[in-house]
């Protein structure tokens, strides 16, 4: 039902700016991912929405309804907190009947929800566990039950899997959106993991210092970056600098250290300009050095080591002038290449962002915390 | 129901919610804080009486050896507690045996004596009693002073406990561990890691101990009666308290203009150097730097293992036992005398009366004081905060015997006199059993993560519902333990009580009347007064016990 | 210099053994990860080995020499902990001379060495900080760095990345086994994480309910897996039950899927009839004009790939990976899927069902 819609927020805790005239709009029923770095101001965005904190200027709008000043209660949006808070003196059942009780709602109906919510989150067995008993992944599922059985359209999910281990948190992202799709809520889901946003989410907002930087769906997002550090945030990149050097309605070209020439795709950048290129790893790929014409080779390097890393390996291949830049490719390559060996590197043009050379330096643009 | 309903929907109006913040900030300051320093304005308006007294050498004398001998027994008090408490920290923290439970309880147990119980007993136990104390002690012939310093040490030696395992639960033990790993031995990672980050720990105890010291009056009170250092003509020894306490009934009430001038001076003397002191220490402790730039390995080492480490547990232990807990228990050697009549009629009208004023007192606090509190807790780095938190202590560190003379006058002067003495020794409580009310909510509601109440509004719960469906049942345990601490402490205290009227009978009141009837030359007073003593611990054993019973209960919940 | 070997280490808490009967071998220079669910006793194992806990069972041996029992300030092991755990009231550089200090090597010493390992991890400059003032991946970099100064041969991480942010944490472990491999120590490093593990290590050791699973290098362990378990938890993998349906001279296997087609996998020493479970992983899938009949479920975008996730006539889930430049099929198609035969690894099925086999927590 609501589309919430920010609009020139700005909040600052003692210094500490968290939100920087930041707008931004979560359409309804659509699963939004916050996505950016500790401290960015993701958790103080989703506090602002749901009322906890409010913001020092500029509006929330649900369903075009000015909500500013509207207590937290009466707002029927709710929190999923990444430490769960389910609180310790209850048990899971009253944990979850907590919000149809509050809210008086006829106790045969109350009850008929949570069963129901327990029964979907299938833990329905552990109705009278203390939720110091149960596991994390427990836990969790029992947060979002209590979460649902709220009947809120609007679920604010903090962090939701931060504190599970990593090859549980991969099987949760699934389940979690498909059982808050399944409830038609408008979610807004706060991360600093850029795979569970690109797994989860139908948009990414990406944050930082504040600022909204780049709204897209995550394809966009990845594939279009707007900055160098959203190229390197959202999969990982190998960023070279150089100077624009061509430039015409196919690519453009940059002159790097070591004299080569990276090929990129094409920028309204004018010639002469100090600027950034970025490829994403996976975008890169290596073979074996030749003398002959190979489209796409950008620079030839001296391979430092291969990680065999599961379903993809990653090469490091050491470039003069350049540094190392690195290449993923699929685990099937991985007794084609040896350490030590000269290796062409190549991308296609259309893969590789072209950005000016941020104010205030590469280093500080590409912080990642 | 429909009460709590109300104040549920009303609790959703931040301008209510607002007034009662304001309210409870008002009764705070107005209740507590002003009457409690009221008597420095009076240095002002009664400045003839005091330029009285400031020109009367002898009496002048008398003050400044009694507020001499506070303040240095409170220091030597406090420096032995942080030595011997240190070690006991360790053990209570970082330590897994068995009997620790039994140790904790052990160590609480003297906060459960009325202090006029633990002067009779300390005097019994270590010095030559008066005539007509048949009990058998040890008979050391030691100054009063040394008397006083070995009574204070024993009630104040669970604070100092208490606060440096409270901080050393909170440094993160993973530090130790680092510097461990990194070479250190124990000792030297204990010196150049722990101890520096413990400084905020030290200075918690050190005031609280140093204000209990100068406080108490009481025990201090019945152990230099049975010393014979105060008489009801005179004295040869005198604490700051115990002058106020001996000048109110020598003279009959602070109504004669000598009496009135000293009691003012003495007052605003302690009060005014109380508060320095709570300055100055913060100061110097968060400033204090232990050097740590040269180690020696080898010391370190010996140090660290073998024999040393286990004598100094020994020691910590063996102090517990024959400083603390031994002289506090002697009192039951009276048990093994024969015992006349006890007027169980004036027992009983003393208990009731003392265990109004505490429960009236400690209800009053939890009201009051639950708002300031979570304000406190809620919004640490606020300035309205930082400043609440630190009034809070300011009447745990006036002598309370200064504070109940200044509250005294300041009611006085709204005409509120003995005709309401009930009352007034009621709001005297409240004022120093507020702190400890007040500064245990804080740390209850401090370990709550403020998530839980968070969570509650969004899923629809108004303000005071969240509060009372899960801010509350969580910490309820620890609310209940803080209020039987302060119940203990209210019904133990002697000097406020005295101070602000002479016409209420409170059980340590009612005690030390007891004594003095022995000293006066009726000796079963004294086998009376003990077996009182030995009534009133029982009662507070009782409350001790329901107090750990409750905590471990919430623990095991939590 | 820094040969570690485990003798049958037992860790009891009460009646609880935290790790039972552990015997292991770590070589010099070896970078080995413990990896496991959450409590499964992989933290109890480098505690024992750097002498924090003292093992109730068993032996450790540090180049031959036994150090059961030697007290941890002596056992010269390095060690970084997951909360990072930098000493608050002291400086980078005095946090990194540390441990110089408290061994009095000399003030020259603490200079060089706090210089050398700040440099090392980039911190040099900021050497006058405080802790607090540090981002948290800075803040693990200069805990390691501290870890370094003792000059120790041997370095346990006690899931050094666990409290950072997730592309910090990536950054971070090439890093990592840059640094420690230019050094030549013995590193042990825990985590549940399966991706950490794979990138930083010579040596996987898996580890569960307080016992070693299998261990192997990353690509043994995530080609060959010796249990379902280890298929499951490192990498992700498609796991479908069936039955040994045809098997001949040479170990050429043929099974049968619930209900359904019959398929060709590796070599096994499987017998006809016997019930079995077969994992192949998604990248081994390909989508094909005959073979497994599935319906689409799902199709998300990875990044480099896309994640088709779809639901097999054989009741199932059954997930594959396409090349984000070829086609992608749309929720509900139905497609035809082979698998690669090389790379579908076969199991005795779990007695107590695959559910149970696999679970995490």
């Amino acid at each position: 039902m609501p589309e919430i819609r920010l609009e020139s927020i700005c909040k600052d805790f003692d210094g500490h700016v968290a939100a920087d005239d930041l707008s931004l709009t979560i359409g309804d029923g659509e699963y939004l991912c916050i996505l950016g770095p500790t401290g960015a101001g993701k958790t103080t965005c989703m506090r602002m929405i749901c009322g906890l904190t409010r913001p020092d200027s500029g509006r929330v709008y649900f369903d075009g309804e000015d909500v500013t000043d509207m207590d937290v209660d009466l707002r029927n949006s709710t929190m999923l907190s990444q430490s769960y808070s389910l609180f310790p003196h209850m048990s899971v059942y009253n944990n979850v009947i907590f919000a149809p009780r509050i809210k008086e709602w006829p106790e045969e109906s109350a009850k008929q929800i949570v069963r129901s919510m327990l029964n979907m989150v299938h833990l329905e067995q552990k109705a009278d566990w203390k939720p110091a008993q149960l596991s994390g992944g427990q836990q969790q599922r029992i947060a979002l039950a209590r979460a649902l059985a709220s009947g809120s359209k609007v679920l604010l999910l903090d962090e939701p899997l931060r504190a599970l281990d990593a090859r549980l948190r991969i099987n949760l992202r699934k389940e979690l959106r498909s059982l808050a799709k399944e409830m038609g809520l408008t979610c807004i889901h706060v991360t600093h993991d850029q795979d569970e946003a690109l797994e989860m989410a139908d948009r990414i907002a990406v944050i930082r210092r504040g600022r909204i930087i780049q709204v897209g769906e995550p394809r966009d997002v990845f594939e279009n970056p707007a900055t160098p550090f959203v190229a390197n945030f959202v999969g990982r990149s190998n960023v070279v600098t150089g100077r624009l050097t061509a430039s015409d309605g196919d690519h453009a070209e940059v002159t790097v250290p070591g004299g080569w020439v990276l090929r990129t795709r094409p920028t309204g950048i004018p010639v002469g300009t100090d600027v950034v290129v970025t490829v994403k790893v996976g975008s890169t790929k290596v073979s074996h050095a030749t003398d002959e014409d190979i489209p796409n080779r950008m620079c030839t390097g001296t391979i430092e080591r291969i990680l065999y890393e599961g379903a993809t390996i990653t090469v490091d291949v050491s470039v003069d002038g350049m540094g190392t830049l690195s290449a993923k490719l699929p685990n099937r390559k991985y007794d084609d290449y040896k350490a030590g060996e000269t290796v062409d590197i190549q991308w296609v043009p259309s893969k590789a962002s072209v950005f000016t050379m941020p104010e205030q330096g590469l280093e500080e643009e590409m912080r990642l915390d | 129901m429909s009460v709590l309903k109300r104040i549920d929907e009303l609790s959703g109006n931040p301008k209510v919610r607002r007034s009662w913040f304001t309210l409870a900030c008002a009764f705070f300051l107005i209740i507590i804080v002003i009457p409690s320093i009221f008597v420095v304005t009076k240095i002002l308006t009664e400045w003839d009486l005091v330029n009285n007294i400031l020109s009367d050498a002898s009496t002048m004398d008398i003050i400044m050896g009694a507020v001499w001998n506070s303040f240095s027994i409170a220091f030597i008090v406090t420096v032995i507690d942080i030595l011997v408490g240190l070690p006991m920290a360790w053990i209570m923290v970082r330590r897994e045996f068995r009997g620790k439970n039994v140790l904790d309880t052990l160590m609480d147990l003297p906060l459960a004596f009325p202090t006029a119980v633990l002067g009779l007993s300390v005097v019994v136990f270590w010095a030559v009693p008066p005539e007509g104390i048949t009990v058998p002690g040890l008979g050391l012939g030691i100054t009063p002073y040394m008397l006083v310093v070995l009574l204070h040490i024993i009630f104040t030696y669970p604070y100092m406990v208490r606060s440096l395992s409270a901080i050393l639960e909170q440094i993160e033990p993973n530090y130790e561990t680092a510097a461990m790993t990194l070479g250190a031995s124990r000792w030297t990672a204990v010196r150049t890691i722990t101890l520096p980050l413990f400084r905020a720990g030290l200075a918690t105890g050190f005031i609280l101990c140093f204000a209990r010291s100068l406080s108490e009056t009481g025990g201090t009170n019945i152990a230099l009666l049975l010393m014979g250092a105060i008489t009801d003509d005179g004295g040869t020894f005198f604490t700051g308290p115990t002058f106020i306490a001996w000048m109110k009934t020598a003279f009959g009430g602070a109504t004669s203009p000598e009496a009135m001038g000293a009691m003012i001076l003495i007052s605003v003397i302690m009060i005014v150097f109380a508060l320095i002191l709570l300055v100055v220490v913060r100061k110097v402790m968060m400033g204090f730097r232990i050097p740590i730039k040269k180690v020696w390995p080898d010391i370190g080492r010996k140090v660290s293992r073998g024999l040393l480490p286990k004598a100094k547990d020994v020691l910590a232990m063996a102090f517990l036992l024959f400083v603390v807990l031994i002289p506090s228990f002697y009192i039951f050697a009276f048990l093994t005398q024969p015992t006349g009549d006890i007027d169980f009629g004036g027992l009983l009208s003393a208990t009731g009366t003392s265990f109004l004023v505490a429960g009236v007192a400690v209800a009053v606090d939890i009201v009051f004081g639950m708002p300031v509190a979570i304000y406190i807790a809620r919004n640490k780095g606020n300035r309205l905060a930082d400043v609440l938190d630190e009034l809070v202590n300011v009447p745990l560190i006036i002598p309370t015997t200064a504070l109940g003379f200044s509250l005294a006058l300041f009611w006085g002067s709204f005409g509120f006199s003995d005709s309401v003495a009930l009352m007034l020794v009621v709001l005297g409580h409240i004022s120093f059993t507020y702190p400890l009310v007040v500064r245990n909510l804080v740390g209850a509601i401090e370990e709550v993560d403020p998530s839980y109440e968070e969570i509650a509004i969004t899923l629809g719960a108004k303000p005071f519902q969240a509060f009372r469906k899960i801010l509350f049942p969580i910490i309820k345990s620890s609310v209940l333990a803080g209020g039987i601490l302060a119940f203990t402490r209210s019904l133990g205290e002697t000097g406020a009580t005295v101070a602000i009227s002479d016409s209420v009978n409170t059980i340590p009141i009612y005690i030390t009347n007891l004594v003095k009837a022995g000293m006066a030359g009726e000796y079963t007073m004294f086998a009376e007064a003990a077996m009182c003593s030995i009534v009133l611990i029982a009662i507070c054993f009782v409350l001790m016990m329901v107090i750990r019973a409750m905590s471990q209960g919430g623990d095991r919940d939590a | 210099m820094g040969k570690i070997k485990l003798d049958r280490i037992s860790m009891r808490f009460g009646d609880f053994y935290a790790v039972r009967d552990i015997s292991l071998e770590i070589n010099n220079g070896e970078y080995v990860t413990i990896l496991g669910p959450s409590g499964c006793g992989k933290t109890t194992l480098i505690k024992v080995i750097s002498g924090i806990w003292t093992p109730t069972e068993g032996k450790v041996y540090v180049d031959g020499v036994d150090v059961t029992d030697v007290p941890m300030e002596d056992r010269d092991v390095g060690y970084v902990f997951q909360n990072i755990a930098l000493f608050p009231h002291l400086n980078l550089r005095d946090n990194v001379s540390y441990s110089p200090r408290v061994k009095d090597l000399g003030d020259q010493v603490m200079e060089e060495r706090s210089t050398e390992y700040l440099e090392l991890v980039n911190m040099l400059a900021r050497a006058g900080m405080f802790p607090s003032e540090l981002s948290g991946g800075e803040q693990q970099k200069v805990a390691i760095a501290r870890a370094l100064a003792s000059g120790s041969k041997m370095l346990m991480l006690d899931e050094p990345l666990s409290a950072l942010d997730a592309r910090v944490r990536m950054e971070l472990r090439y890093e990592l086994r840059r640094i420690v491999k230019r050094l030549g120590i013995t590193v042990l490093h825990v985590t549940h994480d399966q991706e950490e593990a794979m990138s930083v290590s010579d040596r996987i050791v898996l580890m569960r309910y307080g016992a070693i699973a299998e261990t192997g290098s990353p690509l043994e362990i995530y080609r060959h897996p010796k249990s379902v378990f280890a298929a499951n938890f490192i990498g992700e993998t498609n796991l479908l039950e069936c039955t040994v349906s045809d098997k001949s001279k040479m170990g050429k296997t043929k099974v049968r899927l619930r209900g359904g087609p019959e398929i060709r996998v590796s070599r096994t020493n499987f017998n006809i009839g016997d019930p079995v479970v077969i994992s192949v992983r998604p990248e081994h899938v390909y989508p094909a004009t005959d073979g497994l009949r599935a319906e689409v479920t799902d199709v998300v975008f990875m990044g480099t790939y896309w994640r088709v996730r779809t639901i097999a006539e054989t009741r199932d889930h059954v997930e594959y990976n396409v090349s984000t430049s070829d086609e992608i099929p749309e929720v509900g198609d139905m497609v035809h899927l082979v698998f690669n035969k090389k790379a579908t690894v076969v199991f005795a099925r779990p007695e107590g069902g695959i559910e149970e086999e696999i679970r995490l927590e």
